[in-house]
């Protein structure tokens, strides 16, 4: 019975983990705080055909390994303006953006030197 | 720097600012809205000294139910067991060794301990339970001197843990109500609640519910014995957390509990004759109760965050009341009637000063035990106290990001173990980012309390005696030298963190070995006979009791939906028992029974889209010695097959809860017979205690696998 399943998991790996082709891509995305990067980063992750994303709060990079078959790369910023957030593609609509939280509101100069001042 | 040692001098002592607290500290002073890190289920730290896993709330919703005894169900490093077939304990393994070799703390303050060791993990429900910080090999030393293979603290659920969940901005001011119900197949349903609130912006309050219990009977086997016991507990905490100006800190907790256990032979079963009443039936029955306050109060300097004082105060009554046996006049069942009071008391300081931290402790506890036990072959009233006072230091050497040495030393005068000098030493070594090296050595000594710590083993007709040789009587009721136990623990670990395929993984590779210095043991190889005495290791040659286990831990995220863990663990385990003669000289080095050689896991879980998840696990056991039962072979050790454990869960999550639907022991596995004596052997009918088989065999303590077979069961958390 154990040896089954083990041979089943074992056989499942390799697909689940190789049988997608993938695509790495970078571009910037406009935020300010930790609160940031975990919406930029579950909108990405919701995305199917989306392997993993990670945004990096100091140099505001996006790292996105996809499947270019299963969502394109205007997917990619069109989701992240969606909950609010410019990249350098799209800008985020004015409503998507009045959604984030007062602390993420990283087009005004006192929240964004806020968090600076904090460093 | 005066307000601390005052405190110390008028003895109003108590905890840890350094070791737990600072981090509330630290949140303190960020005004900004702190991110909630959604932390994975089991995570290794891989900054720390000492080997330690962390088990956050996500991980505990994985197991099947319901207390902590249960919530290591999907952990690689602790085995789940019973001790009996009657009382339903569950008890814990690390490395092989019994749950209480480990020290398990409720926020550094004993719980599982004295009166309460025998079931204490269940005393702690599992939706209380913040996360679970584990350390496998000894562990930090002003925690206290028990660990002797490793560390279980507890963090309960706080005031600010609620109340900060429903300040979140992104919680819509939800989650400071939690509530759970349960219910399984075998009749067992459990209610539990967590509702925290702030006062104002010093102050938060918190209290803790849970009401379980089960009251309708099962006998599966038809062997006349309930499956499960009968009974109820209460449980309940009130907790309050001040957060003062210029670093102070405080957290109050009082707690109660009263827990009711009934099991044995059931008049309801049909196994027995119409008009068969309670009093011609073999039963047990467990009343144990706690209540606790505790006083945590801690001060960080404002102008130096490297600098703190904590103290703890703790004041405990613990009772256990209960009986084995026929329950009539003209019969001798086991009866027990204990009462521990106690308290402890600790004051911790922390200073660091760049590379360099010391953390130190003045430590003082006082049980006052009262125990009065009648058993057919032995009884008696034994009153005792045990002091200890103890000083401990740790000194933790930081010069660059990969290395991390702590040396540590602990003297105690304790007045029933005498003066116990413990020095323990960890070693990080992490030479290339994502590897790391470990090294751990160390001494503990506990105080056993072998006839209440062990309990479910009365459920058997074995005579128990103080060792083979009545002339050689070792005193192991607790409270004299001859009941402590003491222990050196070394290991040597690797772990490897690695990215492969953009997905995050880790290998766990770790030898540990344990040694003791003395024991007590319980001989159960002898039929008919339950021996207890102490074993000393004699002029450096074979320790009483070892354990050398190897143990090996792959988990990889395969994407970013489905998370696997495989472990395998290999012990070897040995008691050194005298031989039929009783002489010291002629030891036998045994395998230690009820713990497998080899141990197998595998676990995998996966998110669907829709907020459902579903994991399953897969244990195996290997084969395990167990007492035999044949009386002209002695030893009498026989060999329990191996076995394989599946359960499984679905759940379904919501912004204001979930729902989960679950199976344990999927596969059915069942010990045939767990109760020897219960049935004829060869009609297979329900033996009444009066029967002459049921005198001569009755044993329920040689349990090896589950007594249930597949039970399904349902719950629910709801956030309000």
């Amino acid at each position: 019975m154990k040896n089954r399943f083990l041979a089943m998991l074992l056989m499942a790996l390799p697909t689940l983990a190789f049988g997608q082709k993938k695509v790495e891509i970078t571009f910037q995305t406009d935020g300010v705080c930790g609160m940031c990067e975990k919406r930029i980063e579950k909108a990405l992750l919701g995305l199917e055909g989306v392997w993993t994303a990670d945004w990096n709060q100091e140099t505001h990079a996006t790292f996105v390994v996809f499947n270019p078959k299963r969502v394109s790369e205007m997917d990619l910023h069109n989701t992240v303006a969606g909950v609010g957030h410019d990249t350098q593609k799209v800008k985020a609509k004015d409503e998507d953006y009045a959604k984030v939280h007062a602390c993420c509101k990283y087009r005004e100069e006192e929240v964004v030197s806020a968090h600076h001042g904090g460093l | 720097m005066k307000w601390p040692f005052l405190l110390l001098a008028i003895g109003v002592t108590y905890q840890v600012a350094g070791q737990v607290d600072t981090s509330l500290y630290n949140s303190l002073q960020i005004d900004e809205v702190v991110v909630r890190e959604e932390a994975t289920g089991l995570s290794i730290n891989t900054k720390s000294a000492t080997l330690d896993l962390n088990i956050s709330r996500t991980e505990l919703k994985k197991a099947a139910c319901c207390n902590l005894s249960e919530s290591f169900e999907t952990n690689p490093s602790i085995d789940v067991s019973f001790t009996d077939a009657v009382t339903g304990t569950k008890q814990i393994q690390l490395f092989g060794l019994a749950g209480k070799y480990a020290q398990i703390q409720v926020e550094m303050t004993p719980l599982v301990r004295g009166l309460l060791a025998n079931s204490g993990l269940s005393f702690i429900p599992g939706t209380w339970v913040q996360s679970i910080q584990l350390t496998k090999g000894i562990g930090a030393v002003n925690n206290g001197p028990e660990s002797m293979t490793g560390q279980i603290n507890v963090e309960i659920l706080k005031p600010e843990d609620l109340v900060d969940a429903a300040e979140a901005p992104d919680s819509e001011g939800r989650g400071n109500v939690l509530l759970n119900g349960y219910a399984n197949q075998g009749g067992r349903f459990e209610f539990n609640e967590a509702y925290g609130r702030r006062l104002n912006d010093r102050w938060m309050v918190a209290s803790l519910g849970h009401f379980s219990g089960r009251q309708q009977a099962t006998d599966v086997n038809g062997d006349g014995f309930m499956d499960n016991p009968l009974g109820y507990q209460v449980n309940g905490m009130l907790r309050a957390r001040y957060f003062g100006q210029n670093g102070w800190e405080g957290l109050y907790t009082f707690h109660a509990l009263e827990d009711v256990k009934e099991g044995g032979q059931w008049t309801g079963s049909g196994a027995f004759p119409l008009g068969t009443g309670a009093a011609d039936i073999w039963r047990s029955y467990m009343k144990q109760g706690r209540l606790a306050f505790t006083s945590k109060m801690g001060w960080v300097n404002p102008d130096h965050p490297d600098q703190s004082v904590g103290t703890i105060l703790q004041l405990y009554s613990q009772t256990m009341n209960g009986f084995m046996g026929v329950d009539k006049p003209s019969s001798s069942p086991t009866d027990l009637q204990g009462i521990q009071n106690g308290l402890m008391a600790q004051v911790l300081f922390r200073q660091g000063w760049g590379n360099w931290a010391q953390t130190s402790a003045l430590l003082f506890s006082r049980d006052l035990y009262s125990i009065l036990l009648s058993h057919p072959s032995l009884s008696g009233l034994y009153d005792w106290g045990e002091q200890n006072i103890g000083l401990s230091t740790e000194w933790t050497w930081n010069p660059n990001p990969s290395f991390t040495g702590v040396l540590g030393a602990r003297y105690d005068y304790n007045s029933v173990a005498s003066h116990q000098f413990s020095p323990r030493l960890h070693l990080r070594w992490a030479p290339k980012e994502g590897h790391t090296l470990r090294v751990v050595a160390g001494r503990g000594f506990r105080n056993a309390l072998p006839l209440t710590e062990e309990w479910g083993r009365f459920a058997s007709n074995r005579q128990v005696r103080y060792a083979h040789n009545p002339i050689y009587s070792g005193w192991v009721w607790g409270g004299t030298t001859d009941s402590r136990e003491i222990a050196w623990n070394a290991g040597l670990s690797y772990s490897w963190n690695f990215e492969w395929n953009y997905m995050p993984g880790s290998l766990q590779l770790d030898a540990h070995s344990t040694q003791f210095g003395q024991a007590v043991i319980q001989d159960y190889y002898t039929p008919g006979q339950r021996y207890l005495y102490p074993q000393f290791a004699s002029g450096g040659s074979t320790s009483p009791l070892s354990s050398n286990t190897l143990g090996a831990a792959l988990t990889y995220q395969v994407n970013k939906r489905t998370e696997m863990r495989l472990a395998y663990r290999f012990q070897d385990l040995r008691t050194m028992y005298l031989d039929e003669t009783g002489f010291i000289a002629q030891n036998l080095a045994l395998p230690t029974p009820f713990v497998p050689k080899h141990r197998w896991m595998a676990h995998g879980s996966h998110d669907f889209k829709g907020g459902w998840t579903v994991d399953a696990t897969l244990q195996r056991y290997g084969e395990q010695p167990i007492p035999g039962t044949d009386p002209a072979s002695y030893p009498a050790l026989e060999m329990a097959p191996a076995f394989n454990l599946l359960s499984g869960q679905i759940r379904k999550e919501w912004k204001g809860g979930d729902v989960y639907l679950g199976v344990e022991n999927a596969l059915n596995v069942m010990q045939v017979n767990p109760i020897d004596g219960a049935v004829h052997p060869v009609t297979g009918a329900a033996l009444l205690p009066t029967d002459p088989i049921f005198q001569t065999q009755f044993d329920a303590t040689r349990i090896w696998g589950p007594i249930f077979g597949r039970m399904v069961y349902l719950g629910t958390n709801i956030v309000l």
